[in-house]
């Protein structure tokens, strides 16, 4: 039997029958579309803990602002989703176009652009972040055109970053209980 | 070692590395081919670094460090127990990573291109020795006098121990540090037997404990360990220089400080005149220090009033990090200024630091680092003539 092709760990036959499938398989698409679930418990002060499928991440708040700085805040872990998107689909392009990857790391960083808006002092801006920079690091087997090919593909097809770059909608809901 | 002319001209370590050799490197990490296959391709690269010192008037040469991948990761081919770590694979065992991303943003490179020898188990040297086979090797093809830097006590005991990885076999620095003070002393020995005239102790960790910042923990200047007070670092570092070369004689011995090699921008490096370590460098009982004394941010060279003549200065006189070469005029009026601390015999002439102490990230050229030496040598010549 031939070994099976395993490329910057992922099994190349198994993911290319996946995303096959993906296309072809109406039932399966629609369990990778979504929809995709978080349920986010306070835990006392800044803290909370998000639950998403069976596992659990904790976010709180830097000393600065008297929480505990027990874990990452909410808009550092914003940025590392985005960057963990983003390597994601860096892996996923460079496997599809037989790249083996040796290293790579990407460093994201955001200004708020009116946090005051946040501490109730200001009614006008934006609170959050009006841009991120996302500077991707590789060392990879192949010439700087391929690599950078694949960087635009992963910006372009993940998810993460489209979501935070174009108008998201979110319907809030309220309940008093 | 004798040295009978003044002025020796000599180098600081590495030379700049051809892609070839680079890409055969490549090849021996990623174990595509083995150290006998690598050392073959390197031989070449060695003679070359040779040939170009020579011509350019080198009086005591060096093998240009063209086998190793950075003048101290080397040493976990040459040692058991010590593992090449990523910084990347450190993030996790790291006390202050925000303090280390400060640092990587300011420096714009990713952790995974940094990488340190770790102790991880006892460490225990090969037959081999460290760096006793290039040294036999270079002095094999060169009739010149002959330098072998090495990775200094201090550095590779602030590298390599690491809080999460190391204290299992060593619990403290110091367990780790008399491994090492031990395994360089016999290395020392070695080097001596193997002919070698000149011993260089490159210890660029000390730079950081004074001109960096306050963190604990970094990587300026190879210095990932942690680090305690100042003082006690640099007293520390005074003690393991001076236990790895006590009683042993025949031999010169220097100690490399400088403040950063791996970027061409000179904002990003240490600076500082060598005031404040000059008290510590001066009871390191070794013949020589090589300083890099060529660009502003060196200091101001009236600091060595107070230890005139007590010390040979391995005088820094080229900036290899530049396309433009010094003059001779250039180097001898430096040289001139420095004169009113130093006699002439006190004074040997290099550039501040190698040409490639990275691997990977060469800092010039071999045809301009050539043109750099060729320029300290006629300097040499010059001064030669006028202190004869």
């Amino acid at each position: 039997m031939a070994e099976e092709k395993v490329l910057n760990g992922l099994r190349v036959e198994k993911i290319n029958s996946i995303l096959n499938s993906m296309r072809d398989d109406k039932e399966f698409l629609g369990a990778v579309t979504g929809p995709w679930k978080s349920r986010v418990v306070w835990q006392g002060g800044f803290k909370a803990k998000a639950y998403m499928r069976k596992h659990a991440v904790e976010l709180d708040e830097p000393e600065g602002l008297d929480a505990a700085d027990s874990a990452a805040s909410a808009h550092e872990q914003l940025l590392s989703a985005v960057g963990s998107c983003l390597t994601v689909g860096y892996v996923l392009n460079a496997t599809r176009r037989g790249v083996k990857i040796h290293d790579l790391e990407i460093a994201l960083e955001g200004n708020f652009e009116n946090i005051l808006k946040w501490a109730g002092h200001s009614q006008s801006g934006n609170p959050g972040y009006p841009s991120i920079k996302a500077k991707c690091f590789v060392r990879a087997d192949a010439d700087e055109k391929v690599l950078r090919e694949i960087w635009q593909a992963a910006v372009d097809g993940s998810p993460v970053t489209q979501t935070v770059t174009r108008p998201t909608q979110i319907i809030t809901e309220f309940e008093k209980v | 070692m004798s040295q009978d002319k003044l002025f020796p001209v000599t180098v600081v370590g590495s030379w700049t590395r051809p892609e070839w050799l680079v890409q055969a490197l490549r090849r021996r990490q990623a174990g595509e081919i083995s150290a006998e296959e690598f050392n073959r391709i390197a031989d070449d690269a060695v003679l070359a670094a040779i040939k170009y010192q020579e011509d350019a008037g080198v009086d005591i040469v060096t093998d240009g460090e063209m086998r190793r991948d950075n003048f101290y990761s080397f040493v976990v081919d040459k040692l058991s127990g010590m593992r090449l770590m990523k910084l990347s694979e450190l993030l996790d065992y790291m006390k202050d990573r925000a303090g280390f991303e400060e640092i990587l943003r300011a420096l714009d490179v990713p952790a995974f291109a940094i990488k340190s020898p770790i102790a991880v188990t006892k460490i225990r040297e090969g037959e081999a020795g460290i760096a006793v086979e290039e040294a036999k090797f270079l002095n094999a093809h060169t009739t010149r006098q002959t330098k072998v830097p090495i990775p200094g006590p201090y550095l590779l005991t602030r590298s390599s121990w690491f809080e999460g990885l190391s204290e299992k076999t060593y619990p403290t620095r110091e367990d780790l540090a008399r491994d090492i003070v031990r395994i360089l002393r016999r290395e020392c020995e070695a080097l001596k037997r193997a002919g070698v005239d000149f011993i260089q102790l490159d210890e660029p960790s000390i730079s950081q404990v004074v001109y960096g910042d306050e963190a604990e923990q970094t990587f300026m200047c190879a210095a990932l360990g942690s680090r305690s007070d100042p003082a006690d670092e640099l007293e520390f570092a005074v003690r393991l220089v001076n236990e790895t070369i006590e009683g042993i004689d025949g031999v010169k011995f220097g100690v490399h400080v400088c403040r950063g090699n791996w970027s061409r921008k000179e904002d990003v490096l240490l600076s500082g005149n060598y005031g404040p370590l000059l008290p510590w460098l001066m009871r390191m009982n070794v013949s020589q220090l090589v300083l890099e004394m060529a660009t502003p941010r060196a200091g101001e060279v009236d600091v060595f009033r107070e230890y005139r003549n007590e010390k040979e200065l391995g005088l820094g006189v080229a900036n290899p990090r530049t396309d433009e070469v010094e003059s001779p005029a250039q180097i001898v009026q430096r040289v001139r200024e420095v004169l009113k601390y130093f006699d002439p015999e006190k004074i040997y002439l290099n550039p501040d630091c190698g040409f490639g102490t990275f691997a990977e990230r060469c800092v010039n050229n071999a045809e301009t680092a050539y043109r750099k030496l060729q320029a300290i040598a006629e300097a040499a010549e010059i001064l030669r003539r006028e202190y004869a």
